[in-house]
């Protein structure tokens, strides 16, 4: 798109008569809808979200970039909980908690990890759930106990914790 | 006759009570010789029946069922964790590209049991499809036309005003091919369960490996917290690259569950961003003619603010009429 085009969008977008209509996804097949490979897309009758989409295409390189490497994809929400229900095995390292969240999952798994070891807020919760199964698989064939309840305030903890850092990588 | 009735009920309803009024009064009257008739002996017995009765029942409940045990946090489920959503926000819309995505992920994983019977193909264009997108998605599928001039009702490729065709021809079907359960329509799933976004994403997630030691989990159920009474017949269905992005997103789970939430928050309501928007008109609007009318009153009080009572005595004369 070259400049004048910017400026008559602009215009265009200013003035109150005119339609908006947003760009229309031709060029990439990334942008192509998995039912109509056959379809031609010609305009998109999208609500103008064309600078919200570059962005996001811009980042969404950026992601891609840095995560070539990985075959694999992990879920976050997963490494974060994990990284609690590991917390009482693992002794305590202290690290930084660096801004290198969103890079790379193997990164993303190892800071949160030792950031959650770090937090005591989930220790005791941890501590009752351990102690219950323990008992609870010691007890055998004539136990009458479940572990549900200290299971809940394990996982409430953890999800408790989680919530906002997967909130930072999730999309 | 069901007036009468109704009235002769409340006839006698209306002496019951001048009875029972009339009692307490009469007793009221009565009252100092009646307490004194009353032993604390005979009280103490009374009380003491009175308990043993309940502990009685209790041992009777415990007896018969073998646990006393209500309320538990099982039957509850967990309480989801709240998300902090960003469509959810008051100045905020649905990201359409997350929307373009949940609705793939429903597409792909969900519709193969779940309907959405609400939603026609015309909302899907605009919002998270473009026309002809929508319209080659409906074309997929066959409808009723109407009876032709013999009677006969054919099939026709979908239309744009059709909606979403279901999984199954019916519950009786829904629930034969799902071992018993029936899986719900999810057009209003978000509005429809406490929690809403924050439930279903913490249920689609929240498949823990194996279920806590002594769980019991019950034939053809899997476990979930989440789930009141933790026994869920839904398996776990999102796994990690489930789904292939077209935008390129990396499908994990929770990726996926909260692109699926949030279209399924806008199936719920579709109408969110322009309520927003009108929302914003109506403080705009307000705000206006609220300043207007503060500077109406102004003009329109000046008089009457600006004015001075002088109170100015006649001239003393020194001559009296």
């Amino acid at each position: 798109m070259g400049f004048w085009d910017a400026v008559t969008d602009l215009i265009d977008a200013a003035t109150p008569w005119a339609t908006v209509e947003a760009e229309a996804p031709a060029d990439t097949p990334a942008e192509l809808a998995p039912a109509s490979e056959s379809t031609e897309e010609t305009t998109a009758e999208t609500e103008a979200e064309e600078p919200a989409a570059a962005a996001d295409e811009e980042e969404e390189a950026e992601e891609e970039e840095e995560e070539e490497d990985e075959d694999e994809i992990v879920d976050p929400k997963e490494t974060l909980e994990e990284a609690f229900h590991l917390y009482a095995n693992d002794s305590p390292t202290p690290t930084c908690y660096g801004a290198q969240l969103e890079t790379e999952h193997d990164v993303l798994t190892g800071v949160l990890l030792t950031e959650c070891r770090n937090s005591k807020e989930c220790a005791p919760a941890k501590h009752h759930y351990d102690e219950c199964v323990a008992r609870v698989t010691g007890a055998g064939a004539d136990n009458k106990e479940d572990c549900v309840e200290e299971f809940f305030h394990l996982a409430h903890c953890a999800t408790q914790c989680a919530a906002p850092k997967l909130w930072n990588v999730l999309k | 006759m069901l007036a009468r009735t109704a009235l002769r009920s409340t006839r006698t309803f209306a002496s019951a009570k001048n009875g029972a009024f009339q009692f307490a009064k009469r007793s009221a009257s009565t009252q100092s010789s009646g307490a004194a008739a009353e032993s604390p002996l005979r009280l103490n017995i009374a009380a003491a029946a009175a308990t043993a009765v309940a502990a009685g029942s209790i041992a009777w409940y415990y007896h018969l069922y073998g646990s006393a045990s209500a309320m538990t946090p099982a039957e509850e489920g967990l309480h989801a964790t709240k998300y902090p959503w960003v469509h959810q926000q008051w100045f905020k819309t649905f990201d359409h590209q997350a929307l373009r995505r949940g609705f793939q992920v429903y597409r792909e994983v969900c519709a193969s049991c779940h309907s959405l019977s609400r939603v026609p193909y015309r909302a899907l264009v605009g919002t998270i499809l473009t026309v002809d997108e929508a319209k080659a998605l409906a074309e997929e599928n066959e409808y009723d036309t109407e009876p032709n001039d013999q009677g006969e009702i054919e099939k026709r490729p979908g239309k744009l005003s059709d909606y979403l065709p279901d999984p199954y021809k019916n519950d009786e079907a829904a629930r034969f091919a799902n071992n018993g359960a029936l899986p719900p329509d999810l057009s209003l799933i978000v509005k429809a369960r406490h929690g809403g976004c924050d439930y279903i994403f913490s249920l689609l997630t929240g498949y823990p490996d194996e279920p806590p030691a002594g769980a019991s989990v019950g034939a053809g159920l899997n476990f979930n917290p989440y789930f009141p009474g933790t026994g869920i017949a839904m398996a776990r269905v999102l796994y990690d690259g489930l789904v292939d992005y077209e935008d390129g997103t990396p499908a994990s789970t929770s990726q996926m569950a909260k692109d699926v939430v949030e279209f399924l928050n806008w199936a719920a309501e579709p109408e969110m961003d322009d309520r927003k928007r009108m929302g914003m008109k109506v403080l705009v609007v307000t705000s206006v003619l609220f300043a207007m009318s503060v500077w109406v009153k102004r003009y329109k009080w000046a008089w009457l603010k600006s004015r001075k009572i002088v109170y100015d005595p006649p001239k003393e004369s020194a001559t009296r009429h």
